[in-house]
């Protein structure tokens, strides 16, 4: 992959050493190449890092490790001292596996109580857009990925709490109809809500109903 | 002419531009904003509407178009935050739910392990170019290094800073590649 030229402003566009118009240009840049934005996506973490450690960075002291190194480490001393474990653990380890995936072992459905607003147990879908009162029939609905090889089912119901439309997909963000949009009404309200179904047809996660209304124009 | 959009490509559109229209807002109006997600969502509507209707004309790309009324919707808002400027602005948690945020402070985690594993030649430019922000040749003339290599070493610890995101998070640029998919 061959350098971007813009990529030189990166450092300059996030520590705002750059001039009104500079900036700019590198912004409609990045609207239109997804490897600068990229790039510029992690240089902010990593400029974010280095301002949060500040001079600690150009000391030699080292930040504690994190817990899953220091329990590898332990791990490995436990082996280094007793070579005799190995064996007995990488069966006990493989056994495990074994259970986990084989087919006996039955998934079980998250159960969920959806009568209402009601969700007792399991994963909750966060809802992205419309989640407050709009100007105009929403165009779009967008809630939070929640896992691989998901299908969603999204639901709208008017104040009456009766079916407006409904629709699958295995998006995170889908289009709404035009006919229905022509349906919504301003001043009146409507809830959506969205479930998520594993692809061996489970249901794995839902969201709470938000409620919007269509504001009145007037 | 104008062109026009399946239902599958605005959806697409969506997803694509939400994280670029978002950390342009937020870099133009600080995160403490409190109503920039809803700027967010206000210029996707403005966007997915306009396409609907056939106001892009290709007249420029479809990042260009995006980029206009984004920072169109930016303008406004710095002059309304002019306007109410006496208000005091309170600082809110950011939307992103838990997944997220979690996935954030892992890549916190690894960033710092990493800076941390890098020689001290390496730390000592990073300190000085980013934390006190220092010019490349501020940095030179500080550590007696010529500019050169003061921009060798930069763009070396980056390297080993994004190989060890990549070995933890590979997927990160995979949603770019249905960008790719819409442009041809
Ligand atoms: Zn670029």
């Amino acid at each position: 992959m061959s350098k971007c030229r813009f990529e030189e402003l990166i450092d300059g566009y996030l520590l705002n050493k750059l001039d009104t118009e500079e900036a700019e240009r590198f912004e409609e840049h990045f609207f239109n190449c997804s490897r600068c934005f990229n790039q510029l996506q992690q240089r902010e973490e990593v400029i974010k890092a280095i301002k949060e450690h500040g001079p600690a960075l150009i000391r030699e002291v080292k930040p504690a490790q994190s817990r899953l190194q220091r329990w590898a480490d332990e791990v490995v001393m436990i082996f280094a001292n007793r070579q005799w474990l190995v064996a007995p653990t990488i069966a006990a380890f493989l056994i495990v596996i074994f259970l986990i995936f084989s087919p006996f072992s039955k998934e079980e459905p998250p159960s969920f109580v959806l009568n209402g607003e009601n969700v007792l147990r399991g994963q909750a879908i966060n809802l992205i857009s419309p989640i407050i009162d709009v100007n105009q029939p929403p165009l779009y609905f967008e809630w939070k990925k929640q896992g691989e090889d998901l299908e969603y089912k999204i639901s709208l119901y008017d104040s009456r709490n009766e079916l407006l439309w409904s629709s699958t997909t295995k998006e995170t963000v889908i289009i709404l109809p035009e006919d229905i949009r022509k349906k919504m009404k301003p001043g009146e309200k409507y809830s959506w809500q969205v479930k998520a179904i594993s692809s061996n047809g489970i249901l794995v996660a839902v969201s709470s109903r938000v409620q919007f209304m269509i504001k009145d124009e007037n | 002419m104008s062109r026009q959009f399946s239902t599958n490509e605005l959806e697409q559109i969506i997803r694509q531009y939400r994280p670029i229209i978002g950390f342009t807002i937020k870099k133009a109006l600080g995160p403490q904003y409190p109503e920039w997600e809803d700027i967010v969502q206000d210029v996707l509507t403005q966007v997915i509407s306009k396409l609907q209707k056939g106001e892009f004309r290709e007249e420029c790309s479809l990042g260009t178009f995006i980029y206009t009324i984004t920072k169109r919707r930016i303008i406004d808002c710095i002059r309304q935050k002019a306007k109410a400027s006496s208000e005091k602005i309170e600082e809110i948690a950011s939307l992103g739910g838990p997944e997220e945020d979690f996935l954030k402070k892992e890549r916190a985690e690894i960033i710092s392990q990493t800076l941390f594993k890098l020689k001290p030649k390496f730390r000592e430019i990073l300190y000085l170019y980013y934390y006190k922000e220092l010019s490349r040749e501020e940095v030179a003339a500080r550590l007696g290094l010529s500019v050169r290599q003061v921009s060798e070493r930069l763009y070396y610890a980056q390297k080993i800073l994004a190989r060890s995101l990549r070995k933890f998070f590979p997927e990160k640029n995979s949603n770019f590649a249905l960008l790719r998919r819409l442009k041809k």
